[in-house]
């Protein structure tokens, strides 16, 4: 990420640019942003930083901005609308087609036990499967283990909007390193609160009080809005937890 | 010169400003959302795209603009990315030059080009800030012909007025022509003048030797229209990584 190069739509990428495969059996990966027309012609679609990662041998273009479109694996909360004989249909973003959730893709659900949501409620899901032609797919529970590794239901707290570029470094395995996200730890030592981010640019709080939770969130809402570094985040903090 | 901003509206999912010569444009974007089952189409995006003037409502002068906004539009955005859903653009006309009204009175002069090319590049900012993928960017040029054959670049409405013809011109990212609109009395030579100059203004190309004297000193206090829009992203994007600058 050392060098940031701003592309618009409709660029062509130049082959010097391209991240040089270790091994040349490697195949280049696009990532989003990227179109390739063969043969060899590689144009931006979005307009954006165009950030290159030599050792996966990927180039994609970053931005912070826009709508959420849902991709497979992505940790996501959606908003429970309505539901069927089979299915809850859950909204992950406001105006768009609902996505399906299964009643039974919970941990440990059968015909029998399954957990009844009604609409309304906020639910910590997987996206299975999207693609442009079909309606997303989601479960809450891990397929391969049978475990809910934290999806499901989320009772009480509050949802927080971010900017999806925000939702992103938040989901890092290394928030302060690669993210510069260092907010969540300055309050975690203060006060104690429970986080679920979500990838369409919601994040759900639920600590002890209203208070803390809308401490929290206003953190991570301002910490977004303004772009503030590691150290401004610390600054920030010991201002909110002052005014408690 | 060009005055821009990126999303000055935090509800709609993607938004700019765009002003120059009298006019002032804010268009909003939000996509790709759900669409009608009659606007429905299979294999794309529908594009819609919503005119309002700068006091009224709209009527027979905003729906042809909004439709040749519309089948602009259409070509740029990539649309087979999101079939089965809607981006829709509203365009909000803010401010016009200030003796608009005299002029509208007077049939020729009642000409909706003037306002295109603001419409043209708010509708593309504000795609550009919403993520939407694009097959191109596009620039738009106002080209007047006054009596004495010479042209006038963004010509005022006095200009316009006296104008013998007035060309609207809008060149994808490529250099192609995208747009042409022309009204008034004018010959083809005219008009590959103008399509020169105007190709000129939109991507600072090295025009032919005899006109390139005068034509780059004018080019550099313009500069060229297509670093208006990369300024607008470069400025996004700097406001956005702020965070990332602050760690190294």
């Amino acid at each position: 990420m050392a060098t940031q190069t701003i592309v618009l739509p409709g660029e062509a990428i130049s082959s010097d640019v391209l991240p040089i495969p270790s091994n040349p059996s490697l195949a280049l990966k696009l990532g989003p942003g990227l179109r390739h027309t063969p043969p060899s012609t590689i144009t931006s679609v979005l307009a954006g930083t165009l950030c290159i990662d030599q050792r996966k041998n990927a180039i994609w273009v970053e931005n912070n901005s826009g709508r959420y479109v849902p991709q497979p694996n992505d940790l996501i909360l959606a908003t429970v609308h309505h539901s069927s004989t089979d299915w809850y249909h859950c909204a992950i973003t406001p105006h768009t087609t609902l996505a399906q959730l299964p009643q039974l893709a919970f941990e440990g659900a059968t015909k029998k036990t399954r957990p009844q949501l009604n609409s309304g409620s906020l639910v910590y899901a997987r996206v299975l499967s999207a693609s442009k032609h079909s309606d997303p797919e989601l479960v809450c529970y891990n397929p391969s283990t049978g475990k809910s590794e934290g999806m499901g239901e989320l009772k009480g707290g509050m949802v927080f909007d971010v900017s999806l570029g925000m939702a992103r470094r938040l989901l890092l395995a290394r928030q302060r390193e690669e993210g510069g996200i260092a907010v969540l730890e300055e309050v975690a030592e203060k006060v104690a609160f429970e986080v679920a981010v979500g990838r369409n640019g919601k994040v759900w709080v639920k600590s002890g009080g209203v208070k803390e939770t809308l401490l929290v969130g206003r953190a991570l809402q301002e910490t977004d809005s303004e772009g503030l570094g590691v150290q401004e985040q610390g600054k920030l903090v010991k201002k909110l937890l002052r005014g408690m | 010169m060009a005055d821009t901003t990126l999303l000055p509206l935090h509800r709609a999912d993607g938004s700019a400003t765009y002003s120059k010569n009298g006019y002032s444009v804010v268009a909003a974007v939000n996509g790709p959302i759900e669409v009608q089952r009659r606007d429905e189409l299979p294999e794309e995006a529908a594009v819609d795209v919503v005119l309002r003037p700068a006091a009224g409502v709209g009527g027979l002068r905003e729906r042809h603009l909004e439709s040749v906004v519309q089948h602009t539009l259409r070509h740029v955005i990539l649309v087979s990315a999101h079939p089965r859903t809607l981006i829709q653009c509203t365009l909000q006309i803010v401010t016009g030059p200030e003796d608009d009204s005299v002029t509208c009175s007077l049939p020729q002069a009642a000409s909706d080009l003037p306002v295109l090319p603001a419409l043209l590049q708010a509708s593309i900012l504000a795609l550009l800030s919403t993520s939407i993928p694009l097959s191109m960017t596009l620039t738009a040029a106002f080209v007047a012909v006054n009596s004495k054959d010479t042209l006038v670049l963004d010509p005022s409405v006095q200009q316009i007025k006296r104008a013998s013809s007035i060309h609207l011109l809008a060149f994808s990212s490529r250099g192609d022509l995208l747009v042409v609109e022309s009204e008034g009395d004018f010959t083809i030579d005219k008009w590959e003048e103008v399509h020169q100059k105007a190709k000129l203004i939109c991507h600072g190309e090295e025009g032919d030797e005899s006109e390139s004297e005068d034509v780059s000193m004018k080019s550099d206090d313009i500069s060229k229209l297509e670093n208006v829009l990369k300024d607008a992203v470069e400025r996004q994007i700097a406001k956005e990584q702020r965070w990332n600058q602050t760690i190294g």
